[in-house]
């Protein structure tokens, strides 16, 4: 009998995401557990629809496979504990038409301490930290959630945040607080954010030097006709390069006023909503927020609360924003202290 | 989908059922079935999409369907 | 290891355990019928119109309609004990 190609073994796997894994050995996994203190028996939760068990061991299976490095395992298993959550509602973005993800902001010192990557190309491909945690997740919602694509999953396009959606700011060259410490959390804890959003469009101004301006092309960007975030309450992720959030800043402006600005400005009137998109006077009747859907002049927002968008600082220096819309489905995100 | 937990839910608690999807479900319906180990429950299809019909298009849309639904609740 | 296969195989199971199914009624005459409307748009026009024809055709008794608070989430338990205790046949819809 031929010997087994490991590679190939798992790339026919239909919850591979059609590239190689680590060859998860006896010998890897026990050197992956060494990266936590925790019980490889202790069960985090049952990862939604088929609810396949994810156990410190299964995580840490996951973690060696998608070829993160033993001390990255402490992020997979706090970000799999966010996303079982159940305001998070996995099991329903497992199966749905959208093409979203759950992304990971990861904030605090050991984010730092493990290399993750909040600075240039932060998004893309470069990085082992921000590849592989995010990574691992993902092949944990393949593997023990069975959301394959054509499978479990009824997903349209899909996104490429799902072959990876980790992320840290910017903190070297942030001038404002992080989003943990915005919602909080001291400097010194260690916090992960997950909200569930699309992959990231861009919006360029390398043009104004008013943040107001700036603000109201950021504000656009967020306000697609097409976009779940006009018609539902939806999670949206905005990630200010460092030479946007200081433009606001040298302008006086902190943290919590471009927050605020930002829910503000984001928004369409329904005489502009009507003329496309996913405009029905029902799901504007549904919102959560009171709106007329037969006023013209009505002023929908993009953020139906706030606490839905969630700000960060990421990215290079250059005039670029970053947006994730977000689900059509009912998400809260979620965000929590890690054990280290 | 969750329709499909919740038909496999009534059926544990031992109520016949049937859930109604459209064509761009079906696999994940089957797919969800067997991971429920209701390995080919049946269910019935709509075409896809419906989002965009009026109601006298949907009922209209839906009359045809009426005997399946009716046969896979009856032994 | 396991299977002769010198690495570990994470491969979680595809099926279920099996659930059998509940036994189907000769016909429908006199039954309680039960729909589970999951808000999805179109779901209530559907359900209606299959409620008034299986009434009409096959002589269903009554119907009870019950929502979920949202086609994303799932039917809470308490929901579908409530349901399973009054109706004797059920639909749910819209799936998807």
């Amino acid at each position: 009998m031929d010997a087994v190609d490991e590679f190939e073994f798992f790339l026919e796997k239909d919850w591979s995401d059609g590239l190689p894994v680590v060859t998860p050995t006896e010998a890897r996994l026990v050197r992956m557990l060494s990266g936590t203190c925790r019980s490889p028996d202790e069960l985090i939760g049952t990862v939604p629809p088929v609810r396949g068990r994810a156990t410190v061991r299964s995580v840490a299976i996951h973690a060696l496979m998608a070829g993160c490095k033993p001390e990255y395992l402490p992020v997979v298993l706090g970000g799999i504990a966010l996303v079982l959550r159940d305001e998070f509602n996995l099991n329903g973005v497992q199966g749905t038409m959208h093409g979203v993800a759950p992304l990971m902001i990861v904030n605090g010192p050991y984010a730092r301490k493990i290399g993750l990557h909040g600075g240039n190309g932060c998004f893309g491909p470069g990085f082992r930290a921000n590849a592989s945690i995010g990574r691992a997740i993902r092949l944990m919602l393949f593997n023990l959630g069975g959301a394959m694509p054509g499978a479990g999953s009824a997903t349209i396009f899909a996104t490429p945040l799902r072959y990876t959606a980790c992320v840290t700011e910017n903190s070297e060259h942030s001038p404002w607080e992080s989003l943990s410490v915005s919602r909080g959390y001291s400097l010194e804890d260690d916090v992960i954010t997950c909200a569930m959003v699309e992959s990231p469009r861009l919006t360029f101004d390398d043009t104004n030097r008013d943040p107001q301006r700036l603000l109201t092309g950021i504000a656009d960007s967020m306000s697609a006709m097409g976009s779940w975030n006009m018609h539902t309450r939806a999670n949206m992720v905005v990630a200010m390069s460092p030479e946007h959030a200081t433009l606001c800043v040298r302008a006086g402006m902190a943290r919590a006023d471009v927050h605020r600005r930002l829910c503000e400005l984001a928004g369409r009137k329904v005489r502009d909503l009507k003329g496309g998109g996913n405009w029905r006077r029902e799901r504007a009747l549904a919102l959560p927020i009171k709106v007329d859907p037969d006023d013209d002049e009505c002023f929908i927002p993009a953020i139906k609360n706030p606490q839905d968008l969630h700000l960060i600082v990421a990215g290079g220096w250059g005039p670029c924003t970053a947006i994730c819309h977000g689900w059509a489905g009912v998400s809260r995100s979620v965000h929590g202290i890690y054990e280290v | 989908m969750c329709s499909v937990h919740d038909t496999v839910e009534f059926e544990k608690r031992g109520i016949p059922a049937t859930v109604i999807i459209t064509e761009a479900f079906r696999k994940t319906a089957d797919f969800q079935f067997r991971g429920k180990g209701m390995e080919g429950h049946p269910y019935v299809v709509l075409p896809h999409p419906v989002s965009s019909l009026t109601p006298e298009e949907m009922h209209t849309l839906t009359l045809p369907i009426v005997d399946a639904v009716a046969n896979q609740l009856m032994g | 290891m396991a299977n002769g296969l010198q690495f570990i195989d994470p491969t979680e199971p595809r099926s279920g355990n099996p659930v059998n199914s509940a036994a189907r009624p000769a016909d429908l005459a006199g039954k309680v019928l039960g729909l589970l409307d999951n808000r999805k748009e179109q779901a209530d026009v559907i359900l209606r119109t299959l409620a008034d024809a299986l009434r009409e055709r096959y002589g269903v008794a009554r119907v009870v309609v019950r929502h979920k608070e949202h086609h994303s989430k799932l039917a809470p338990d308490a929901l579908l004990d409530e349901m399973a205790g009054e109706v004797d046949i059920a639909i749910a819809a819209l799936g998807g």
